[in-house]
């Protein structure tokens, strides 16, 4: 009796002529959030099997797993042959010994001498002889014991499915550039562009010596704990001090935000066609902020030549990006008390409601290419 | 480079490690095990306690227990001695006696602070107000750790002690000992001292008790430092502790004169046009407090540190005004601007005075720079 972990994908069976292509970034996928764990994967209709790993590794698996794109499902089961006794004992295994049951049964094996019915009675029966506090309710069981009957001459017998992340597999929907602030909306952002299969690269702006290297380590922890999702990433680090002290120089401090907005983008949108992104991911919600109001938007949209700008955040509130937040595990990190941009040059009444035109007569006072440049100079890339 | 952050830590003396290496590695034994390798530990011990003892209290009117930290020896201070009645203490106080303090108030205690001068140290005559009979703990700092101002701790005893001759006076002399001349009066019943701020290891101090004072443990177990705090002695720490104590003290006078003069030069040598001072004469020589006002000190901290100047500041990068500005320098009664420009530059026994004019002319610098850049 071998422990195995049965994994059921999402969305790819959906897919036609073009499902191995998914198939196969999936299995990669797979394979790369496993790394360093003795293990084996074998395909096999509609699902995967993973297979020869050592007990102890059983829950490092799952929490690996659980954070993989383009799983439906997945269960811990005990693989046995085509026998009725080494059936009986896997499911006995699994079973509770008290509570309301039922036994489903799907019989791939269309050769098995029982049907799938008298599978469940048999094995059900002889489960019932064996615990007496056990009750059957087909209707309303507090557990179910699945047997799987393959066609290649096993059995598998499990009770649990653990739900998985869902979505595609990353790497299958193209690459985006994810700007992260370190705040908590950008990384779950960057994660609902990576649940539909877009792998990621992240870029952070940062002032320093106005802002401190606390900052930019969060910055590397969240990226470190959305790169779990997305098998790795990159982090660009760009310094937008010089900037920000010639915005407070030579334009309307009120402009502070939605000019700094245009050079990041601007920045982001080279960066991004250097590295092979497709698109720029924020984590703007709609009126969240001042800077975040569609004139914002369309006033940092305006300077991005070639891209779309992908805002998956816009129709959430506050609550709720902080409840997935704290889902994928980045809410600790984010709300620690570093700023990424630093608040001496913060006007205190900000423009919420940009004219773009008067934004570009502030822009003119600056010398928007060289600045521009120049931030492209300080350019650090961090592996993740 | 320049270190002039000194009251964060000082760079050990590698001396007093090499002496006390033998406690690492081949006396190694347990201090309280019964067999004569532990039990000379033990009297290695006892020598410890005695010597850094004798060098700021008489030995037969006060006893020491060797804690983990400055911070836990404050805690113990608070937690055991603060047993019913009223707590009061200053804005002044390191966060290890003020965080410690707010628990006290969180689990129902009256805690009572007393405001402070401008130069950081406490209002006497508020303190003494908040003095009544119900108070039993009242803990003032020696040295504030941020302005570097000197509280009068044993005048403060004498007249807590007058109004209510129950109340057990605690300070916390970390900035203190070993570093400006002073000894323990009978009036002051708990103090705290630390290793590395004197050149010894992180992660060993004490807490100065007077005798017959009938104080609970912190940490329960083996019962270890008289019962007073258990858990397994440091020796090594110890022994460093006792080595850097002993030769702080061979020379305090004359190194005190020392620093005082450098301070002098740094303090002349700062640009008044770019900083204003909150440290006074009267304050520790050792800190000196000022404010780049209009520049926020963190920046100034960072561009320093590539300067290859290291200082400490009394502000950080957050939009929180809570966790941004310093409660020790608000109490003070500066306005945000000068809290937000605050940079505290501390020296050691080790300083020079061509490193400090040589600091004070890199501030001079990036302050005036940095002042042009965000005009």
């Amino acid at each position: 009796m071998e422990q195995v972990i049965i994994i059921r994908y999402a969305e790819i069976h959906l897919k036609g002529k073009n499902r191995g292509w998914f198939e196969r970034i999936f299995a990669v996928n797979m394979e790369k959030s496993l790394k360093g764990i003795r293990h084996e994967i074998h395909r096999y209709s509609g699902r995967y099997l993973i297979e020869n790993f050592s007990d102890g590794d059983t829950d490092l698996i799952l929490n690996r797993l659980s954070k993989v794109f383009g799983i439906h499902s997945y269960s811990v089961a005990l693989k046995v042959g085509h026998d009725m006794e080494q059936i009986f004992c896997a499911a006995k295994e699994v079973s509770c010994d008290s509570g309301l049951f039922k036994v489903e049964t799907h019989r791939a094996d269309k050769k098995f001498p029982l049907n799938s019915m008298q599978v469940s009675a048999e094995i059900g029966g002889r489960l019932l002889d064996c615990y007496e506090q056990l009750k059957v309710d087909v209707h309303n069981p507090d557990f179910i014991i699945n047997v799987d009957l393959r066609e290649n001459g096993t059995a598998l017998v499990f009770n649990k499915f653990y739900k998985g992340a869902g979505g595609m597999p990353v790497g299958a929907s193209g690459k985006g550039l994810l700007l992260i602030s370190g705040g908590i909306d950008s990384p779950v952002a960057g994660h609902m562009i990576a649940k539909r299969g877009m792998s990621l690269e992240c870029i952070h702006f940062h002032s320093y010596p106005y802002t401190n290297m606390q900052a930019k380590e969060k910055v590397i922890d969240l990226t470190k704990q959305l790169s779990e999702y997305t098998c790795g990433t990159k982090l660009n680090v760009v310094s937008v001090t010089h900037i920000q002290e010639e915005i407070h120089k030579k334009c309307n401090g009120d402009f502070m935000v939605t000019l700094l907005r245009r050079f990041m983008m601007r920045i982001a949108e080279k960066i991004a066609l250097k590295c092979g992104a497709q698109c720029l991911i924020t984590g703007e919600s709609l009126a969240q902020v001042a800077s975040q109001t569609v004139e914002g938007m369309t006033s940092s949209n305006s300077v991005i030549e070639r891209l779309p700008v992908l805002r998956p955040l816009c129709g959430f509130d506050k609550d709720e990006i902080i409840e997935r937040s704290r889902a994928i595990g980045t809410y600790e990190t984010s709300i620690q008390p570093y700023e990424d941009c630093c608040t001496v040059f913060l006007p205190r009444h900000p423009v919420t409601r940009p004219k773009l035109n008067e934004v570009i007569e502030e822009e003119k006072k600056l010398d928007v290419n060289a600045l521009v440049e120049e931030a492209l100079k300080s350019l650090e890339v961090i592996n993740i | 480079m320049i270190y002039l952050d000194n009251a964060a830590t000082v760079k050990p003396d590698e001396w007093c490690f090499k002496a006390a290496e033998k406690y690492l590695l081949s006396q190694f034994y347990n201090p309280s095990a019964l067999y004569a390798e532990g039990y000379n530990l033990h009297l290695e011990l006892k020598q410890a306690r005695e010597n850094i003892l004798g060098l700021i209290a008489d030995t037969r009117n006060f006893s020491l227990i060797f804690t983990s930290c400055g911070t836990e020896a404050d805690n113990q201070a608070v937690f055991c001695g603060a047993r019913r009645g009223n707590v009061v203490t200053t804005l002044g106080e390191h966060a290890a006696v003020f965080s410690a303090v707010n628990e006290l108030k969180r689990r129902g205690q009256e805690v009572r602070i007393a405001n402070l001068n401008a130069d950081g140290s406490v209002d006497e005559e508020h303190f003494l107000s908040l003095v009544d009979k119900n108070t039993s703990l009242v803990s003032v700092i020696h040295v504030n750790n941020e302005t570097g101002a000197v509280n009068d701790i044993a005048g403060l005893a004498q007249k807590v002690k007058a109004k209510n001759g129950f109340a057990l006076f605690h300070s916390d002399g970390v900035q203190a000992f070993g570093k400006i001349p002073f000894r323990l009066t009978h009036q002051i019943d708990l103090y705290t001292i630390n290793a590395h701020k004197i050149g010894g290891i992180k992660g060993c101090g004490a807490l100065i008790k007077r005798k017959n004072l009938v104080l609970s443990p912190y940490i329960y177990g083996g019962g270890q430092e008289q019962e007073m705090r258990s858990g397994t002695e440091n020796v090594y720490a110890v022994k460093c502790f006792e080595h850097c104590a002993l030769q702080r003290y061979k020379e305090l006078e004359k190194t005190y004169d020392k620093i005082r003069e450098i301070n002098r030069i740094f303090t002349a040598k700062l640009d008044k046009q770019l900083f204003g001072l909150i440290s006074t004469d009267k304050c520790s020589p050792y800190i000196v407090c000022v404010s780049a006002e209009g520049v926020r000190g963190e920046t100034i901290l960072h561009e320093a540190d590539d300067s290859g100047l290291i200082i400490g500041t009394g502000s950080a990068c957050s939009s929180n005004a809570k966790k941004r500005f310093s409660r020790v320098i608000l109490a003070c009664g500066v306005n945000e601007t000068v809290a937000d420009g605050i940079l505290r530059i501390s020296f050691s026994h080790a300083t020079t005075a061509e490193e400090a004019l040589r600091a004070a002319e890199i501030l001079n610098t990036i302050v005036k720079n940095r002042k042009e850049k965000m005009a």
